[in-house]
């Protein structure tokens, strides 16, 4: 229980001096540079891998959606399992299990002798890109300096898309090099053991987060670990701030299952899921997991299929770097809705293509189009915005156990795209798939319309006053 | 001596909250509220007569709705009334949620005032 007390004014903290510290601090940009690298590259590496893995393994449409949407369900697991974990073992400690597990994971990929063991290493897979993306990003916002926090933590959206570029661009070349053998996806598998290697070494080298140790009441040991990455004067001052925000993020964690009876609680949690299934719904991740077949069922051949797909890991990237620098310059859900609006004119110009032109080059390189521009759209509004949203739309007590069932949800729904795509563009066509990806966009843009927030430049305060005068 | 009042979500929290204060007033003692809600409590209403604490629920140890008022109870020895709010709910919604009421009916040590909404008092 804590009393009501006036909240502590923020003092001035004494500017972060170069230093000696500057360089261990530097590492923390090197493991952001890996942690995120491997979220994307082990995301992204089956998009290319996939059309000679389906001629090695003998895979069908279902299997295939089971091989590459079973990594997305272990993340919605992993991030769960891995946001506890890290509550209660500490951050470092997890990191360096995870970059473990990541190894296995792989080399058991890359070992696989039929497509069920396949299947199993790529859910351990999962369980470590799930672990990694509920407990890198709140290391690094726990142990970088605030004047550069919301640049490290931006860092790693960028370098998740970059890790999967990464992924497109080494397959291709991989492909391109060493040809159509039956083995070659074990090769592009095999190199995401590079930043899990480099995750580990770098991890053993940075110590533990200090709001974590905080939290425990390791004091002595927070201030030993500012000491190391701050000069020695602003160590002592932030020892304040840290356990102010320690003390927070216990607030955040008031809420349980017995809340969930409260109406405004539960609308809101439910609208916090519903912007994650409508960020999926958009079929990103069918882009981004089978955008060589896409292509390739779109009229192009092996080679430039895998070869024009860099295109869409290309523009994701400059998509989320043109995004992120005008995302706080827009008011949220004019952005959003925006967004909505150009993704499904994407879907639909490319479902039409698909429906009406002929056959023949021409109508694959329209394709090709639609569906680069649709990534940049996507990655350039919605990809980030629906986090940041989620991040700021919660009241400070509920928000723990709300934004876990929203990403959870929204892990389950991205999962559920990528288990459906192969059999249902089997089934309908890439005309009808895009069509319905459409459709999708149309029922999205209504419940933003209706539902979603607007959450820049609004304190909590206000916020909170909105959502109990609207559901209770 | 003091009044406890568990102030949850609702009419029956605003309920219990109007009640506490009576009780507090009826037994010239101090009220400790406790806030159950996950937002904070509108001061603008609290008399001024009656000397008030307010407690917030707050952090994972506060969780369950009930361990927060027993721990509260037995870290303020002078609490002698616990006021709380009930109102019907559906056996569905007890099977799944339980009952925050009940279970404080059944397990505080001190006697409890238990008050309801004006629409749940049915012959």
């Amino acid at each position: 229980m804590t009393r009501t007390s006036p909240s502590p004014a923020s003092h001035a903290l004494p500017p972060d001096a170069p230093g000696p510290h500057s360089r261990r601090l530097g590492l923390v940009s090197v493991i952001v540079t890996f942690g995120g690298l491997l979220f994307g590259y082990d995301t992204g590496v089956i998009n290319g891998a996939l059309e000679p893995l389906t001629a090695d393994l003998g895979l069908t449409a279902f299997t295939e959606g089971v091989v590459v949407s079973i990594l997305v369900f272990g993340a919605a697991f992993g991030a769960m399992i891995g946001g506890a974990l890290s509550d209660r073992y500490g951050r470092r400690h997890n990191i360096i299990v995870l970059a473990l597990v990541f190894m296995l994971g792989t080399v058991g990929c890359v070992l696989a002798p039929n497509w069920q063991i396949l299947a199993l290493f790529r859910f351990v897979l999962g369980l470590a890109v799930g672990g990694a993306s509920a407990t890198v990003p709140v290391y690094l916002a726990e142990i970088a300096p605030v004047e550069r926090r919301g640049s490290i933590v931006t860092r790693n959206e960028v370098m998740i898309v970059s890790g999967q570029f990464a992924a497109f661009v080494i397959n291709a070349l991989i492909f391109n090099i060493w040809g159509e053998s039956d083995g070659i996806w074990r090769l592009m598998l095999l190199v995401a053991v590079l930043p899990a290697i480099g995750l580990f070494i770098g991890m053993l080298r940075l110590p533990e987060s200090p709001r974590w140790l905080v939290a425990q009441g390791r004091d002595d040991e927070a201030l030993a670990v500012l000491s190391q990455v701050r000069t020695a004067e602003r160590a002592q001052a932030e020892m304040a701030e840290v356990h102010r925000l320690a003390e927070e993020e216990r607030a955040a964690k008031t809420a349980g299952a017995v809340d969930l009876g409260v109406r405004w609680v539960r609308l809101l949690i439910l609208i916090g899921a519903g912007l994650g299934i409508c960020q999926q719904f958009t079929g990103i991740n069918s882009v981004m997991y089978y955008g060589t077949q896409l292509l390739g069922d779109a009229g192009f051949s092996g080679d430039s299929a895998i070869i024009a797909n860099t295109l869409n890991g290309a523009f994701s990237v400059i998509g989320i770097t043109v995004g992120l620098s005008v995302i706080n310059k827009i008011k949220r859900r004019t952005m959003l809705l925006g967004g909505f609006a150009l993704t499904t004119t994407f879907h639909l110009l490319v479902g039409l293509s698909a429906l009406l032109m002929p056959d023949g080059s021409a109508k694959a390189w329209f394709i090709l189009v639609f569906v680069v521009l649709f990534v940049f759209s996507m990655q350039a509004t919605i990809g980030p915005l629906v986090w940041l949203i989620l991040s700021e739309m919660f009241p400070l007590k509920i928000r723990s156990m709300a934004i876990g069932i929203s990403i959870f949800v929204l892990w389950i729904a991205n999962a559920l795209v990528a288990l459906g795509f192969p059999p249902v563009v089997k089934a309908m066509g890439i005309a009808n798939t895009f069509l319905a990806f459409a459709a999708f966009g149309v029922l999205a843009l209504a419940f933003i319309g209706k539902c979603v927030p607007e959450t820049k430049d609004r304190s909590l305060e206000e916020l909170e006053d909105d959502f109990r005068a609207r559901y209770s | 001596m003091t009044v406890m009042t568990a102030v949850a979500e609702g009419r029956e929290g605003d309920q219990a909250l109007a009640a506490g204060i009576a009780e507090a007033r009826l037994l010239g003692t101090d009220l400790v509220l406790v806030n159950l809600r996950l937002s904070a409590l509108d001061h603008s209403g609290l008399p001024e007569d009656v000397t008030i604490t307010l407690v917030e629920r707050s952090g994972p140890g506060d969780r369950d709705p009930v361990d927060a008022v027993l721990d509260e109870i037995e870290a303020r020895p002078g609490i002698d009334r616990l006021v709380i709010g009930i109102r019907r709910r559906s056996p569905v919604g007890k099977a799944f949620l339980g009952s925050v009421s009940q279970r404080l009916l059944l397990q505080s040590p001190v006697p409890v005032v238990a008050v309801k909404p004006p629409a749940d008092r049915s012959p």
